[in-house]
Protein backbone atom coordinates (compact mmCIF):
# COMPACT_ATOMS: atom_id res chain seq x y z
CA UNK A 1 0.00 0.00 0.00
CA UNK A 2 1.46 3.24 -0.95
CA UNK A 3 2.22 5.73 1.50
CA UNK A 4 -0.04 8.63 2.13
CA UNK A 5 0.72 11.77 -0.21
CA UNK A 6 1.72 14.90 1.81
CA UNK A 7 0.26 17.57 0.89
CA UNK A 8 1.03 20.74 3.03
CA UNK A 9 3.02 21.27 5.90
CA UNK A 10 3.76 23.00 9.22
CA UNK A 11 6.46 25.61 10.12
CA UNK A 12 7.07 23.36 12.90
CA UNK A 13 9.38 20.72 12.04
CA UNK A 14 7.73 17.42 13.87
CA UNK A 15 9.25 15.59 16.02
CA UNK A 16 9.54 12.17 15.16
CA UNK A 17 8.30 9.55 14.26
CA UNK A 18 6.63 12.10 11.10
CA UNK A 19 3.01 11.07 10.22
CA UNK A 20 0.33 12.02 7.71
CA UNK A 21 -2.83 12.96 8.74
CA UNK A 22 -5.54 14.70 6.65
CA UNK A 23 -2.49 15.22 4.24
CA UNK A 24 -0.55 17.08 6.43
CA UNK A 25 2.50 15.92 7.69
CA UNK A 26 2.54 16.09 11.32
CA UNK A 27 4.49 14.04 14.45
CA UNK A 28 3.19 10.59 15.28
CA UNK A 29 4.63 10.95 18.50
CA UNK A 30 2.13 9.87 21.57
CA UNK A 31 3.57 11.61 25.10
CA UNK A 32 1.94 10.67 27.93
CA UNK A 33 3.76 13.61 30.15
CA UNK A 34 1.85 16.12 32.33
CA UNK A 35 2.45 19.01 30.23
CA UNK A 36 2.03 18.48 26.38
CA UNK A 37 2.45 20.64 23.41
CA UNK A 38 0.55 19.77 20.55
CA UNK A 39 1.04 21.42 16.60
CA UNK A 40 -2.52 21.73 15.59
CA UNK A 41 -1.75 23.47 12.31
CA UNK A 42 -4.29 21.25 10.29
CA UNK A 43 -7.15 22.77 11.69
CA UNK A 44 -8.91 25.62 9.98
CA UNK A 45 -8.67 28.82 10.78
CA UNK A 46 -10.72 31.21 9.58
CA UNK A 47 -10.46 34.88 10.49
CA UNK A 48 -14.07 36.90 10.26
CA UNK A 49 -14.37 40.99 10.31
CA UNK A 50 -17.78 41.72 11.18
CA UNK A 51 -19.57 44.16 12.88
CA UNK A 52 -20.85 42.93 16.42
CA UNK A 53 -24.52 43.88 15.84
CA UNK A 54 -25.21 42.52 12.57
CA UNK A 55 -26.40 39.31 11.02
CA UNK A 56 -23.00 37.83 11.15
CA UNK A 57 -22.19 38.96 14.71
CA UNK A 58 -25.46 37.66 16.15
CA UNK A 59 -25.19 34.30 14.56
CA UNK A 60 -21.52 33.97 15.42
CA UNK A 61 -22.85 34.80 19.21
CA UNK A 62 -19.32 35.39 20.47
CA UNK A 63 -18.31 38.60 22.37
CA UNK A 64 -15.33 40.05 22.40
CA UNK A 65 -12.50 38.19 24.81
CA UNK A 66 -14.93 34.88 24.86
CA UNK A 67 -14.60 31.27 23.13
CA UNK A 68 -17.69 29.43 22.62
CA UNK A 69 -18.52 26.30 20.64
CA UNK A 70 -21.04 26.24 18.31
CA UNK A 71 -23.31 23.45 17.45
CA UNK A 72 -21.56 22.72 14.52
CA UNK A 73 -18.24 21.86 16.38
CA UNK A 74 -16.69 25.09 15.64
CA UNK A 75 -14.81 27.40 17.94
CA UNK A 76 -15.42 31.05 17.29
CA UNK A 77 -13.52 33.49 19.61
CA UNK A 78 -13.77 36.50 19.98
CA UNK A 79 -10.19 37.63 18.69
CA UNK A 80 -11.18 41.69 18.83
CA UNK A 81 -13.96 44.30 18.83
CA UNK A 82 -15.27 43.31 15.34
CA UNK A 83 -13.13 40.33 15.07
CA UNK A 84 -13.55 36.72 15.37
CA UNK A 85 -11.38 33.61 14.66
CA UNK A 86 -12.97 30.73 13.89
CA UNK A 87 -11.57 26.97 14.32
CA UNK A 88 -12.59 23.68 12.42
CA UNK A 89 -11.98 20.25 12.26
CA UNK A 90 -9.90 20.31 9.34
CA UNK A 91 -10.71 20.96 5.96
CA UNK A 92 -13.45 22.49 7.10
CA UNK A 93 -12.00 26.09 5.83
CA UNK A 94 -14.37 26.79 2.60
CA UNK A 95 -17.49 25.20 4.26
CA UNK A 96 -17.22 28.04 7.07
CA UNK A 97 -16.23 31.11 5.01
CA UNK A 98 -19.13 30.21 2.57
CA UNK A 99 -21.58 30.28 5.70
CA UNK A 100 -19.96 33.80 6.43
CA UNK A 101 -20.65 34.89 3.24
CA UNK A 102 -24.11 33.57 2.88
CA UNK A 103 -25.32 35.04 6.27
CA UNK A 104 -23.93 38.72 5.62
CA UNK A 105 -26.09 38.48 2.51
CA UNK A 106 -24.89 41.83 -0.02
CA UNK A 107 -26.17 44.65 2.72
CA UNK A 108 -23.39 44.30 5.55
CA UNK A 109 -19.79 44.85 5.07
CA UNK A 110 -18.05 41.30 6.00
CA UNK A 111 -14.64 39.64 5.54
CA UNK A 112 -14.38 35.82 5.84
CA UNK A 113 -10.55 34.57 5.16
CA UNK A 114 -9.60 31.12 5.49
CA UNK A 115 -5.83 31.73 7.46
CA UNK A 116 -5.76 28.23 7.86
CA UNK A 117 -1.77 27.56 6.09
CA UNK A 118 -0.59 31.27 6.81
CA UNK A 119 -1.08 31.21 11.01
CA UNK A 120 0.28 28.46 13.34
CA UNK A 121 -2.09 27.06 16.16
CA UNK A 122 -0.84 24.98 18.77
CA UNK A 123 -2.24 23.86 22.10
CA UNK A 124 -0.51 23.56 25.47
CA UNK A 125 -2.01 21.28 27.90
CA UNK A 126 -1.16 20.30 31.46
CA UNK A 127 -1.63 21.44 34.92
CA UNK A 128 1.50 23.51 34.63
CA UNK A 129 0.24 25.42 31.08
CA UNK A 130 -0.24 28.72 33.35
CA UNK A 131 2.75 29.03 34.94
CA UNK A 132 4.38 28.34 31.64
CA UNK A 133 2.85 30.85 29.99
CA UNK A 134 3.02 33.37 32.58
CA UNK A 135 7.18 33.22 31.80
CA UNK A 136 6.53 34.64 28.74
CA UNK A 137 3.13 36.87 28.99
CA UNK A 138 2.41 39.77 31.11
CA UNK A 139 -1.54 39.18 30.66
CA UNK A 140 -3.21 37.86 34.63
CA UNK A 141 -3.96 34.35 33.82
CA UNK A 142 -5.78 33.88 37.22
CA UNK A 143 -9.11 32.50 37.49
CA UNK A 144 -10.31 35.71 38.07
CA UNK A 145 -9.19 37.35 34.88
CA UNK A 146 -8.30 34.44 32.39
CA UNK A 147 -11.24 31.98 33.19
CA UNK A 148 -11.64 29.12 30.77
CA UNK A 149 -12.97 30.44 27.50
CA UNK A 150 -11.01 33.72 27.97
CA UNK A 151 -9.21 35.21 24.53
CA UNK A 152 -6.76 37.42 24.35
CA UNK A 153 -4.33 38.95 22.27
CA UNK A 154 -0.68 40.15 23.36
CA UNK A 155 3.18 39.77 23.62
CA UNK A 156 3.73 35.81 24.28
CA UNK A 157 7.83 35.93 23.99
CA UNK A 158 7.61 39.18 22.09
CA UNK A 159 5.58 37.91 19.08
CA UNK A 160 2.15 39.27 18.67
CA UNK A 161 -0.38 35.89 19.81
CA UNK A 162 -3.35 34.82 20.57
CA UNK A 163 -4.35 33.16 23.28
CA UNK A 164 -7.80 30.96 23.98
CA UNK A 165 -7.78 29.42 27.16
CA UNK A 166 -9.19 26.32 26.03
CA UNK A 167 -9.23 23.44 29.04
CA UNK A 168 -10.08 20.02 28.36
CA UNK A 169 -12.16 17.81 31.06
CA UNK A 170 -10.55 19.97 33.97
CA UNK A 171 -7.30 20.53 32.96
CA UNK A 172 -5.64 23.84 31.50
CA UNK A 173 -5.36 23.78 28.31
CA UNK A 174 -4.46 26.94 26.04
CA UNK A 175 -4.67 27.23 22.49
CA UNK A 176 -1.59 29.73 20.88
CA UNK A 177 -1.73 30.92 17.46
CA UNK A 178 0.10 33.79 15.36
CA UNK A 179 1.90 34.02 12.32
CA UNK A 180 2.87 30.86 10.56
CA UNK A 181 6.47 33.18 10.33
CA UNK A 182 7.03 32.85 13.87
CA UNK A 183 5.47 29.34 14.82
CA UNK A 184 9.00 27.57 14.99
CA UNK A 185 9.98 30.30 17.07
CA UNK A 186 7.21 30.51 18.87
CA UNK A 187 6.72 26.53 19.46
CA UNK A 188 10.61 25.90 20.66
CA UNK A 189 10.02 29.24 22.97
CA UNK A 190 7.08 27.54 24.54
CA UNK A 191 9.48 24.45 24.80
CA UNK A 192 12.44 25.96 26.51
CA UNK A 193 10.07 27.56 29.22
CA UNK A 194 8.55 24.31 29.83
CA UNK A 195 11.78 22.11 30.24
CA UNK A 196 11.73 22.87 34.11
CA UNK A 197 8.32 21.89 33.98
CA UNK A 198 8.81 18.12 31.94
CA UNK A 199 7.26 19.62 28.60
CA UNK A 200 7.08 17.39 25.77
CA UNK A 201 5.37 17.34 22.57
CA UNK A 202 2.81 15.39 21.82
CA UNK A 203 1.60 14.52 18.24
CA UNK A 204 -1.55 15.21 16.23
CA UNK A 205 -4.25 13.14 15.22
CA UNK A 206 -7.18 14.04 13.49
CA UNK A 207 -9.58 13.86 16.63
CA UNK A 208 -7.14 15.72 18.37
CA UNK A 209 -9.20 18.64 19.33
CA UNK A 210 -12.60 16.69 20.17
CA UNK A 211 -15.83 18.56 20.14
CA UNK A 212 -13.90 21.98 18.42
CA UNK B 1 7.16 50.59 32.82
CA UNK B 2 4.69 52.66 31.18
CA UNK B 3 0.89 51.00 31.68
CA UNK B 4 -1.53 52.12 29.63
CA UNK B 5 -5.19 51.26 29.96
CA UNK B 6 -6.84 49.95 26.71
CA UNK B 7 -10.52 50.56 26.46
CA UNK B 8 -10.72 46.93 24.91
CA UNK B 9 -8.15 45.48 26.57
CA UNK B 10 -7.31 46.17 30.20
CA UNK B 11 -3.46 47.62 31.46
CA UNK B 12 -1.32 46.28 28.92
CA UNK B 13 2.89 47.12 28.96
CA UNK B 14 3.79 50.03 26.57
CA UNK B 15 5.67 48.07 24.37
CA UNK B 16 2.42 46.32 23.41
CA UNK B 17 1.99 50.28 21.83
CA UNK B 18 3.21 51.82 18.94
CA UNK B 19 3.13 55.56 19.36
CA UNK B 20 1.69 57.19 15.85
CA UNK B 21 2.39 60.69 16.91
CA UNK B 22 0.27 64.30 18.73
CA UNK B 23 -3.44 63.87 17.71
CA UNK B 24 -3.93 66.38 15.48
CA UNK B 25 -7.83 68.08 13.92
CA UNK B 26 -7.07 67.58 10.09
CA UNK B 27 -7.95 70.56 8.25
CA UNK B 28 -10.68 70.16 5.42
CA UNK B 29 -8.41 69.65 2.19
CA UNK B 30 -11.01 71.88 0.24
CA UNK B 31 -10.35 74.97 1.76
CA UNK B 32 -7.03 74.98 3.61
CA UNK B 33 -4.70 76.74 1.95
CA UNK B 34 -0.77 75.46 1.69
CA UNK B 35 0.81 77.23 4.63
CA UNK B 36 -2.29 75.41 7.07
CA UNK B 37 -1.51 72.00 4.93
CA UNK B 38 2.37 72.26 5.99
CA UNK B 39 1.76 72.94 9.31
CA UNK B 40 -0.72 70.20 9.50
CA UNK B 41 1.81 67.39 8.10
CA UNK B 42 4.91 68.90 9.71
CA UNK B 43 5.28 71.25 12.39
CA UNK B 44 4.49 69.37 16.50
CA UNK B 45 4.32 71.42 19.44
CA UNK B 46 6.24 68.67 21.69
CA UNK B 47 5.30 70.41 24.77
CA UNK B 48 7.15 69.31 28.52
CA UNK B 49 3.96 68.58 29.88
CA UNK B 50 0.22 67.55 29.05
CA UNK B 51 -0.46 66.53 25.43
CA UNK B 52 -2.92 64.38 23.40
CA UNK B 53 -1.74 61.91 21.57
CA UNK B 54 -2.97 59.12 19.60
CA UNK B 55 -1.23 55.05 20.06
CA UNK B 56 -1.80 52.00 18.24
CA UNK B 57 -2.91 48.94 20.30
CA UNK B 58 -0.45 46.80 17.87
CA UNK B 59 -0.40 43.40 20.35
CA UNK B 60 -4.13 43.75 21.28
CA UNK B 61 -7.27 45.14 20.01
CA UNK B 62 -5.89 46.82 17.13
CA UNK B 63 -7.27 49.94 17.69
CA UNK B 64 -6.00 53.42 17.35
CA UNK B 65 -6.72 55.57 21.04
CA UNK B 66 -6.34 58.58 22.10
CA UNK B 67 -4.29 59.08 24.98
CA UNK B 68 -3.53 61.69 27.17
CA UNK B 69 -0.09 62.17 28.70
CA UNK B 70 2.24 63.87 30.31
CA UNK B 71 5.81 64.00 28.76
CA UNK B 72 7.50 65.17 31.78
CA UNK B 73 6.13 62.36 34.02
CA UNK B 74 4.79 59.89 31.82
CA UNK B 75 1.69 59.58 33.47
CA UNK B 76 -1.46 58.82 31.41
CA UNK B 77 -4.05 60.93 32.45
CA UNK B 78 -6.78 59.27 30.13
CA UNK B 79 -7.41 56.54 27.28
CA UNK B 80 -10.45 57.08 25.00
CA UNK B 81 -11.63 55.56 21.58
CA UNK B 82 -11.22 58.27 19.29
CA UNK B 83 -14.69 59.66 18.16
CA UNK B 84 -16.08 62.30 15.58
CA UNK B 85 -15.04 65.63 15.26
CA UNK B 86 -12.12 65.21 17.44
CA UNK B 87 -8.34 65.29 17.26
CA UNK B 88 -8.36 61.84 15.14
CA UNK B 89 -5.25 59.17 14.88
Amino acid sequence: MAEPAVIARSPITPAEPPSVVDGWEVSGRRSGAGLTLVDCMPLAKILVRAAPDGAVGRWLGTPFGRAGTNPDGVLVTGSGPDEWTLFGPHGSGRALVGAVEDLSGERELVSALDVTHGRTLMRLTGAAARPLLSKLCAVDLGNAVSPNSAVFRSSVAKVITDVVRDDRSGVPSYLVHCERSYGSYLFGALLDAGAEFGIEVDGYTSTEMRGV
Amino acid sequence: MILIPCPHCGERNVSEFQYVGEALTRPNPDGVDPEQWRSYLYLRSNPAGPTVESWFHRAGCRRYLKVERDTVTNEVTSVTLPGRGGPQP
